[in-house]
């Protein structure tokens, strides 16, 4: 199989993308969003549930490919605990990153968003992986 | 009878045609290009990249004003592709044809300058659930102004049209029927015929979408005596940027312009412009030239091929393409319509529509994944978005073995 390829669907990836995480609504979230990728149609809806300044639970609906529901699928897990500020921060940077061929992804060596690099070498994929931290940053900017 | 899934004959005429286009020669991931991402646009023959270069380095001038050589050259070339383009629909005269940049803006500019002056609020336009974007949006946005209002024919889960449910729509409030002839996401075939009839009856002017149907048939204007008909020249192996608008010229004759600029008056003063007849009065500014020259071209290219050849060998190709992808694994076809042309769209259960554009991708193989500028009609089908492979004359039954195969790999990866 091409390389690029094997680099794109790495496990981690299909195995989030097979068997997303939090996948499902929350009811009366804190914050919430809806994206849609208009080019393709994909779409995702991102629910918070915080207490005081932290994310407590991070939740998602999506229709959507295996880059955007591993990406999604990630995000639920990765943000849980961080502050607000931090996590929209965060995924500012990694946004910016995903779009810098040059620049890797802001991550420590063992993070499971490394699955996602793959992306880089497929620019008309590159907004699949960015669709769901997209709408993290719009829905912390929509209090509930 | 033949096997199923037997796969056509490529007719005498054909079996060169793939040589004619220079691109298709090229390859993608280091495989030859399988394309079959024609609905969206095709790939030019070499006679029409000729035509455009030849113009640009011999002819090249603007049009309807000057009088030297270049422009009286360049202005033949240009108006005689209004002719051709004329004689292949089977227009009654050629000042029934309004070059445009496509089958946007020719619905646009039917919009505008046919409807928007007569309706007023509670009039009904009349459209299908299988249309394009294009044939949605200009009238939602003519309704949001006038105050009119959008009515939508149903399909029937194979993706026909319900064609009584289309008819019995029209009612005394519909001031204009809009209906796809061929529907670029799922290859839908409507009987235009018989809606063009029904309009004609209750006298509701009524509009063609033919971007999918010029490429693959014979379309006769004055057969089929609908009032509008819009495509695309990119869809037909021409160039981008140009298209046309067939209107009726006792349509035209009423409507009001579309832009103003130069070329479309007859006389301009501070206080007054008058405007020139049909076509020109819809052509403000300089058009695209070296695009109707090489439409001009294409129409020569077709012809010479023969479109009733084109037509026979497609319908086989398309069918072909349809029967494997029912019959290979974990593929479900959207759309089973009784009459296919050009596209058949799937969705696999393995993996969502973009996952199988990359792997196709990587194979060398172009397909187009999304929702094709039908929105509504995904939604119909309770998806988002579906995989879809549309086919042109340089086509052949081994790339629908290729796209079969490809998407074994696709199960591969994610089954
Ligand atoms: C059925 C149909 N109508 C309209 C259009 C719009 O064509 P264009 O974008 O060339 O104006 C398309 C193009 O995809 C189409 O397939």
């Amino acid at each position: 199989m091409n390389s690029d390829l094997k680099a794109l669907y790495r496990d981690t990836l299909l195995k989030h993308s097979r068997d997303p995480r939090n996948r499902g609504e929350i009811e009366d979230p804190d914050h919430s969003a809806c994206l849609k990728n208009p080019l393709c149609g994909d779409q995702i809806t991102l629910y918070i549930a915080t207490r005081g300044d932290r994310i407590e639970s991070a939740r998602f609906e999506a229709q959507c490919c295996s880059i955007c529901m591993a990406s999604a699928s990630m995000l639920t897990f990765r943000v849980e605990g961080m502050t607000l500020g931090e996590s929209d921060a965060f995924a500012a940077t990694l946004a910016e990153a995903f779009n810098q061929a040059n620049t890797p992804l802001p991550l420590l060596e063992n993070d499971e968003l490394h699955a996602l690099e793959g992306v880089k070498s497929f620019p008309s994929r590159i907004r699949c992986a960015t669709l769901p931290w997209e709408a993290l940053r719009e829905a912390i900017s929509n209090k509930q | 009878m033949s096997e199923p899934h037997s796969p056509p004959q490529v007719p005498e005429s054909l079996k060169k045609a793939r040589d004619a286009f220079p691109i298709l020669k090229r390859t993608v991931n280091g495989k030859p290009i399988v394309y079959l991402d024609n609905a969206a646009s095709t790939q030019k023959p070499q006679p029409v990249i000729d035509a455009i270069s030849h113009y640009y380095s011999h002819e090249n001038a603007n049009i309807h004003r000057g009088v030297h050589l270049l422009s009286t050259e360049a202005t033949a070339a240009y108006e005689a592709a209004r002719g051709k383009l004329a004689r292949y629909l089977n227009a009654n005269d050629e000042s029934e044809i309004v070059f445009t940049r496509g089958a946007t803006e020719s619905i646009n500019l039917v919009a505008h300058s046919f409807l928007e002056p007569i309706l007023q609020p509670g009039d009904e336009i009349l459209i299908s659930c299988l249309e394009h974007h294009a044939n949605i949006v200009p009238w939602q946005l003519l309704c949001e102004r006038t105050g009119a209002q959008l009515k939508v024919a149903p399909i029937f889960d194979n993706g026909d049209l319900d064609v009584d449910a289309y008819l019995s729509l029209m009612g005394p409030r519909t001031k204009l029927a809009g209906l796809v002839h061929v529907s670029n996401a799922i290859g839908t075939v409507n009987p235009i015929e018989v809606i063009i009839e029904a309009a004609k009856a209750k006298d509701i002017p009524i509009l063609i979408d033919a971007a999918q149907s010029v490429q693959h048939m014979t379309v006769n204007l004055q057969a089929l005596d609908c009032d509008f008909l819009v495509f695309s020249g990119h869809k037909m192996f021409m160039p981008t940027g140009i298209g046309a608008l067939y209107g009726k010229r006792s349509r035209l004759d009423q409507m009001r312009p579309y832009q103003g600029g130069g070329d479309m008056i007859a006389h301009v003063t501070f206080d007054k412009t008058t405007f020139k007849k049909p076509p020109s009065r819809f052509e403000a500014g300089t058009p695209h030239i070296a695009g109707g020259i090489g439409l001009a071209a294409a129409i020569d290219y077709i012809e010479a091929i023969g479109r009733d050849v084109i037509h026979e060998y497609e319908s086989q190709l398309i069918t072909y393409a349809a029967d494997r992808l029912k019959a290979a694994p974990g593929v479900r076809l959207i759309g089973e319509p009784t009459n296919r042309s050009g596209a058949v769209s799937f969705v696999m259960e393995s993996a969502h529509a973009h996952d199988i554009g990359t792997i196709l991708d990587t194979e060398g193989i172009a397909i187009r994944s999304g929702h094709h500028c039908c929105e509504p009609l995904m939604g119909r089908f309770g998806i988002s978005a579906t995989a879809r492979a549309s086919i042109a004359l340089y086509n052949t039954p081994e790339d629908i073995d290729a796209l079969v195969a490809g998407l074994a790999k696709v199960n591969q990866l994610f089954g």
